[in-house]
């Protein structure tokens, strides 16, 4: 690399390096099943993702909905479509 | 930030922030158990070995698409936070089987996780896992590396411990429907994996088998063919009537694949499936009795489903009850699906 940050091991391996784009872990949210719910205090980074999991077994019988969500600023405003059919969600917020 | 390490590239993306937690790597794991969603499949036949044209073929499950896997992992990580769990899959490529995790579930001082494959293959999927500093336990005697702590002095980022280096990632949205166009004819149904599949691109990369993806399965599918006959009429001299009726249904989970170097793909696979059916006939005129239930409103099939899943088919392989046909002919949760990108060979 011309430019940048590596750190290796102490075989010589490299275990970082900023030629990876790599995301860092801003902060991890849950809504509870059947419940919309605001979490604040998200931190800012240029740029982010967010990734959502299910929680638990959905079951059968449920039409299981996830909560849909926004990201703007430093809320996270997260939505259960439905009122007695929306599973436990777990947001985690990563930034770049 | 009022002092700690920032790294930043010259797009600005922050690549190491010492405020924030890292996700390092907890290990590599396989799985402990394989098992399906057991068939829910059965009927009510009553006296129908009656004269007439009374429709007996196909009561079993004839022509339904086969079922994926599911595979048990136990992830040993104690913490609030779910595990970040990758997939290497088993194979890569435009025929590759899809697979996806379906389940995240803390159980004592272990995650345990579940991943769907679309189809049956001798090689099984393979996990690898990472947490943030403060969940893993790993230890080390390495005195290399760089090592950053937050204004609390808590560890953030440890270069010991393997940080995660993500490649690539985006956002994918998995098909609607996952079968399209007929979904049967007559006694015959047809409802396997038929969607075109939504493929995304990522950053190219050398190797797509070196590849390992993190995308958790948020979609499902559920559709269903119905089937109904009747008849009656005069036969050797004797009155006759019949009267059957079917359902068949596929519960779908969305899952991924590796496509290419650069090409992340989304599409179904089927988790659960299902067929009951009704079939009355008489040798008495009395036809009009022989009406289904089903026939004006599916009430007669609600009952036959309940019983059969209340029979306790579904307790010895360990998945949640229930009939697996919770609403007809839609989906559910397919719109932007996070992905990220790794690769398998920055931890073996």
């Amino acid at each position: 690399m011309a430019y940048g940050l590596e750190i290796f091991d102490s075989s010589g391996n490299t275990t970082f390096s900023t030629v990876d784009s790599t995301w860092t872990l801003l902060g991890v949210y849950t809504s509870n099943a059947d419940t919309s719910t605001t979490h604040t205090g998200v931190p800012v980074m240029p740029t982010r993702i967010v990734t959502r999991v299910m929680v638990d077994q959905i079951s059968g019988d449920d039409e299981s909905y996830v909560h849909t969500f926004s990201l703007s600023g430093s809320t996270l405003t997260t939505t259960a479509p439905s009122s007695s059919e929306t599973v436990k969600t777990v947001f985690m917020v990563f930034g770049k | 930030m009022a002092y700690g390490l920032l790294v930043t590239n010259d797009d600005g993306d922050v690549l190491i922030d010492s405020d924030f937690m890292h996700y390092h790597f907890l290990g590599k794991y396989t799985h402990s158990s394989v098992t399906q969603i057991p068939d829910i499949s059965g009927g009510s036949d009553s006296s129908v070995t009656v004269s007439g044209n009374s429709p007996n073929q196909n009561k079993g499950m004839q022509n339904m698409p086969s079922k994926g896997e599911i595979y048990i992992y136990s992830v040993p990580v104690n913490g609030s936070n779910p595990p970040m769990c990758f997939i290497k899959p088993t194979s890569t490529g435009s025929s590759a089987p899809f697979a996806g995790i379906v389940l995240t579930k803390q159980s004592g001082t272990n995650w345990e996780i579940r991943v769907f494959q679309s189809t049956v293959t001798s090689a099984s999927p393979v996990l690898y896992c990472f947490s943030p500093l403060s969940q893993v336990s790993n230890s080390t005697s390495t005195t290399y590396g760089l090592k950053t702590f937050d204004s609390s002095g808590v560890v953030t980022f440890d270069s010991r411990f393997k940080p995660l280096r993500a490649v690539g990632g985006g956002s994918i949205t998995s098909p609607g429907l996952a079968h399209t166009g007929s979904t049967g004819s007559s006694w015959n149904v047809s409802l396997s994996v038929n969607a075109s599949s939504v493929s995304t691109s990522f950053t190219s990369q050398s190797s797509a088998s070196d590849l390992i993806y993190y995308c958790p399965s948020l979609a499902h599918a559920c559709q269903q063919y119905t089937h109904e006959e009747d008849d009656s009429g005069i036969e050797s001299w004797t009155s006759y009537a019949w009267a059957r009726g079917d359902v068949w249904w596929c519960f779908y989970r969305s899952c991924f694949r590796i496509a290419s170097t650069s090409s992340f793909e989304a599409n179904y696979g089927v988790f659960a499936r299902g067929h009951i059916y009704e079939h009355k006939g008489d040798t008495t005129n009395v036809f009009a009795g022989l009406i289904l239930g089903a026939l004006t409103g599916g009430a007669y099939f609600a009952a036959i489903l309940a019983t059969l899943a209340a029979a306790g088919s579904f307790t010895s392989a360990g998945v949640d009850g229930g009939n697996y046909l919770p609403y007809e002919n839609s989906y559910r949760n397919t719109s932007g699906n996070a992905f990220i990108i790794s690769k398998a060979s920055y931890y073996d």
